[in-house]
């Protein structure tokens, strides 16, 4: 498949609990399930996992002991000549398909964000080395933590699409916004004008509830918020049972109302790939 | 709680729901059977190991393609043998760019230079690099993509020297301001063909004649069904080819003899008996680009030859004519089976003599020399000239007993 630029998906906000891992992961596995299944001649895709808590890493390869030699830390903490090298020389196949490979995170990635404050050019140390091997990729996909931290910048200077997953509660929603703005202002302050923030996903809903029923009318009704609303995936059991048997919800539970909601994602954001991210 | 099984055949109901809207405006973008060029970071980037021609010498050739040093590695021993080869000939550098001719010099002194093939193919690869630093990639490599699993990879089909000419200008050139990237035109694995690397090579100048039999076997090998391997290989791979021929393959023979350049059958069959040569041989006729024609006399002589007539030919600039005469003249297969006979008479008739000197008693020489001379002071200086001569004979024996 020929892919203008390849698509780089941050999953992103400063709100732990959301289902950014989630969601990163399933995606992904969605992604290349559907371009496989459309006989797509590249249909790997590739998570970052930014976050030294390793959710992603743990749920997609089964492991987060990966250290200072194995994981997005070497990268972060590698010559900029060695980056590209050494992020392939990382990069480990998922347990979940063939064709989704990880660039694992490790609890170290804590240490090195000390280790990089302050230094020139560090928040393009992802950027680099993942923009030289992208175009190997039909999608890349990143994880990052529940904060804005050097790291989470630099996970969006490596993107181009932003997506936002968010819980339909108040305080969420409230704080959405200045998420968006916060995306706006990498792409401003550090000239990135490529990122864009692609997509809104709200997570966990539960349509029994009214705050929730509310909330999400209320976005909908948002004059930007509603235009970007990506998906709406149900509150669902399956996804908790799926991550403690370390598989992908699609695997665990296809008939499941959340791998339902998923998929459509998956559709919308391959058929945003095809396009060539227009 | 149940743990459902790993299939992903769980997940086919739930996938079609969404393939046939999603396939139905957007098939064409799906499947890509072009050949199209993209850019490529240089680690992902690989030589043939069984490419004919070949760039870096045999020893370092050998290392690189098992994994034991890395491009720079090879690159940086390629410079030190240079570094030594051009310092025994007086003409010491430090800079790599110092190697490339000073357009400002006016002499005529650089025709006279004779360069060693390694310093020859360093000042090549400086001066592709520096074309490559000012102009960029005219060209792209062709490379075919051999990746498996998390581990992308793409072997070089033809651009071998632009391919190291770029790791030279990344890590040895001063003004490198590339991003370790490199276009290439990327062939999908199956599409990958040992003919279409063939006839890349001899539409080129420059290929040796070693390299054409390396490659005539590499196509005779492919057509009897062998399996070419990923992995640099001895010569012995190719010899195997000797044993081959276009005879059982009429439906490839022009196929081949077109991808070898169009040459005749009897052109094809003298490149592939190169192979018969030693490795030495092979490896110093490469390297020094000896012809077919002046390479073919070898073939008549013991292996064990080879690598020192080859070695003459270079030292000496021989002729073919030279070398035949050499190959042929001299039987050196037979040459130490009676070294004797290449003696003159007279001296074979003294060593008999010497050899029968207990047979006979000192009385019986003097009767025997005064009875030819007729003069005592005669037959003494004929004997203290054997004295002399044997006394001269004996130092020889002590100096060099080969003689």
């Amino acid at each position: 498949m020929v892919y203008a630029s390849t698509r780089s998906f941050v999953f992103t906000n400063h709100k732990g609990g959301v289902g950014k891992s989630t969601s990163a992961t399933n995606i992904a596995l969605g992604i290349v399930q559907l371009l496989r299944r459309a006989n797509a001649s590249n249909c790997r895709v590739l998570i970052v996992d930014t976050d030294s808590q390793a959710h992603a890493s743990l749920v997609t390869t089964g492991r987060k002991d990966y250290g200072a030699d194995d994981s997005l830390y070497s990268v972060l903490l590698a010559d900029r000549e060695n980056a590209a090298q050494t992020l392939l020389n990382c990069i480990v196949p998922s347990q979940w398909d063939a064709d989704l490979h990880i660039l694992p995170a490790s609890p170290m990635l804590e240490g090195a964000e000390r280790e990089l404050m302050g230094v020139a050019g560090a928040p393009y140390r992802l950027a680099d080395p993942v923009g030289k091997i992208a175009n190997q990729y039909a999608a890349i996909i990143i994880d990052t933590r529940p904060s804005f931290s050097l790291l989470t910048e630099m996970a969006l200077l490596a993107a181009t699409d932003a997506i936002v997953p968010v819980e339909p509660r108040y305080l969420e929603t409230v704080g959405l916004t200045s998420v968006i703005e916060k995306i706006n202002d990498i792409r401003e302050g550090w000239r990135h004008p490529t990122l864009r923030v692609s997509g809104l996903l709200v997570t966990k809903m539960d349509s029994r509830i009214r705050g929730h029923n509310h909330l999400l009318a209320e976005v909908k009704a948002h004059p930007v918020l509603g235009k970007l609303l990506l998906g709406v995936i149900p509150a669902n059991e399956a996804v908790s049972y799926a991550h403690s048997s370390h598989q992908s919800l699609f695997t665990y539970s296809p008939t499941a109302a959340a791998s339902k909601a998923y998929l459509q994602v998956v559709a919308s954001l391959v058929r945003y790939l095809l396009k060539g991210g227009d | 709680m149940a743990r459902p099984n790993h299939d992903t055949s769980r997940m086919d109901d739930l996938l079609a729901s969404v393939t046939s809207d999603l396939l139905g405006d957007l098939p064409q973008n799906l499947v890509d059977n072009t050949i199209h060029v993209e850019r490529i970071l240089l680690e992902m980037v690989r030589p043939d190991p069984v490419q004919p021609r070949r760039v870096l010498p045999d020893a370092i050739h050998v290392r690189f393609h098992q994994n034991q040093i890395t491009p720079t590695q090879a690159l940086r021993e390629l410079v030190q043998i240079v570094q030594l080869a051009a310092r025994h000939r007086g003409r010491p550098f430090t800079n790599l760019l110092e190697l490339l001719p000073n357009a400002d010099d006016e002499r005529d002194d650089e025709t006279t230079v004779q360069l060693t093939p390694e310093e020859q193919l360093l000042r090549d690869l400086v001066n592709l690099a520096i074309t490559i630093r000012d102009d960029g990639h005219v060209n792209p490599l062709t490379v075919v993509d051999v990746s498996q699993g998390v581990t992308r990879l793409f072997r070089i089909e033809t651009g071998e020297r632009r391919y190291w000419a770029t790791w030279l200008l990344r890590d040895f050139l001063p003004n490198y301001t590339g991003d370790g990237m490199i276009p290439c035109i990327i062939i999908p694995a199956n599409r990958s063909s040992v003919f279409r690397q063939a006839k890349e090579n001899t539409a080129r100048s420059g290929l040796t004649a070693v390299a054409l039999a390396r490659q005539a076997a590499l196509l005779l090998l492919t057509v009897h069904g062998y399996e070419i391997p990923a992995y640099a290989v001895e010569n012995d791979f190719y010899r195997q080819a000797l044993e081959l021929d276009l005879r059982g393959k009429r439906e490839y023979t022009d196929v081949v003899l077109s991808a070898m350049g169009g040459i005749g059958r009897m052109h094809f069959s003298r490149y592939k008996a190169l192979l018969k040569l030693s490795d030495e041989a092979l490896e110093l006729a490469d390297r020094y680009q000896i012809e077919e024609y002046r390479l073919r006399p070898l073939l008549s002589v013991s292996a064990e030859y080879h690598a020192e007539i080859v070695r003459q030919i270079i030292d000496f600039n021989l002729t073919a004519k030279q070398i035949k005469e050499l190959c042929e003249g001299d039987d050196l297969d037979t040459d130490a089976t009676d070294p004797l006979d290449k003696l003159p008479p007279a001296a074979i008739k003294m060593a008999r003599a010497v050899q029968a000197s207990s047979s006979t008693t000192p009385q019986d020489i003097a009767r025997a020399l005064m009875q030819r001379e007729g003069d005592a002071a005669i037959a003494r200086a004929r004997l203290q000239a054997l004295q002399k001569l044997l006394n001269e004979a004996e130092r020889y024996l002590t100096t060099d007993q080969k003689l």
